[in-house]
């Protein structure tokens, strides 16, 4: 995802004949311009838009615990685990628990020849092109071999709004949230913060 | 450029009000300024004291034309007819021999006054400037100028105000008080 398609969560423009409208549709003289009327309205938009972003942080909405794996963890384990929990990815850990890479759904793609893209849809498309593909190769590896590396995490105070713009900016659908040694603690995942802004109505 | 660009506007006029509200601030007004004048000729005629001001037409245009207006809530009536007055007749009595300073000097000062205590009232620029440039009659009356005319106008105009900007179903006076 390149830069033009990260849509900044701007407020409805509203035109000077929309204020008109509305102060007509108000009894009395209303003593301020329309243009005065919209610059105070995008102001305090502004301001608005971060209290809401700030109103809670990731402690508040990450879940926990974290269905993680380890480094070693091999990728049969890796892939029961996921399709178990119904989750599409998740943090994984070193010996000592810390955070060091993320293993989604988009690295086995890639092993399953999704070169382009990470999705299913690649993968389908590559296995019709190349007469059936396999994830044999993957049978004896790791976590460790294919995660995506190092892990993108974000401390428990982090604002929802920070999260909302890394995970847009970096691409991702789940941030690992560590203490400042790297252990896990939560995962926010982008469901999480659709319930949140849910939260605030 | 720019600050040519800026004297060309850039925006528009808000909408003019219906009729009723025409009709509703003619009325409050009507009765604002007969009662404020019938108290002036009837009955502070022959007392040397005087009620009606200049400046309570403009009050007038104000607390019953304009009723949404920060300008036109009671801190702003009362507060800035008061302080403007205070600030006129000092602006005379240290000052009057330079009619055109002191002149200059009250409504620069009232209107900076205003705005420092939150009480902005344009009416107020008009009593300042009355306490220099007023009669004999007006000038005789020193601090008492303060409570009458300004704050007693002021006072009734309210009162007149309150009772008749709130008879009308989706009007309401004031904003806030304070």
């Amino acid at each position: 995802m390149n830069a033009s398609n990260l849509r900044e969560c701007a407020p409805v423009e509203i035109s000077d004949s929309d204020v008109m409208a509305a102060m007509k549709s108000m009894q009395g003289y209303i003593d301020i311009t329309p243009a005065d009327f919209r610059e105070v309205y995008h102001l305090a938009y502004a301001l608005a838009k971060e209290r809401m972003m700030a109103a809670f942080k990731a402690s508040d909405i990450m879940s926990t615990p974290v269905h993680a794996v380890r480094t070693d963890t091999d990728l049969i384990t890796t892939a029961t685990l996921l399709a178990e929990k119904g989750i599409s990815g998740a943090p994984v850990t070193d010996d000592a628990g810390r955070v060091v890479g993320v293993i989604s759904e988009k690295d086995f793609f890639r092993q399953m020849g999704a070169s382009q893209g990470e999705t299913f849809m690649a993968v389908v498309a590559h296995c019709l092109k190349n007469k059936g593909c396999a994830a044999t190769p993957m049978k004896n590896r790791t976590a460790g071999d294919i995660m995506t590396a190092p892990a993108i995490s974000a401390s428990a105070e982090v604002t929802i709004g920070a999260i909302s713009a890394l995970l847009m900016e970096k691409n991702i659908n789940r941030l690992p949230i560590v203490e400042t040694d790297g252990h896990l603690v939560g995962i926010v995942t982008r469901s999480d913060l659709v319930n949140a802004f849910c939260m605030l109505g | 450029m720019h600050y040519f660009k800026k004297m060309l506007g850039n925006t528009q006029s808000p909408p003019g009000v219906a009729m009723s509200e025409v009709l509703w601030s003619w009325l409050g007004s009507f009765l604002g300024i007969a009662l404020v004048a019938l108290v002036h000729y009837k009955l502070l005629d022959r007392t040397g004291l005087v009620m009606i001001i200049g400046s309570f037409g403009a009050s007038a245009v104000l607390v019953y034309g304009a009723i949404r207006s920060p300008l036109a809530q009671p801190r702003n009536l009362i507060g800035g007819h008061m302080l403007s007055a205070a600030i006129g007749v000092t602006a005379f009595q240290l000052i009057g021999g330079q009619p055109w300073l002191a002149a200059a000097l009250a409504v620069s000062t009232a209107i900076a006054v205003m705005h420092l205590t939150r009480t902005l009232h344009p009416p107020g620029g008009a009593t300042a400037l009355i306490a220099v440039i007023g009669s004999d009659a007006v000038h005789k009356l020193g601090y008492l100028y303060i409570l009458i005319p300004a704050g007693l106008g002021a006072v009734v105009m309210l009162i007149v105000a309150l009772l008749v900007n709130n008879l009308a179903q989706n009007r309401r006076y004031p904003e806030f008080w304070w």
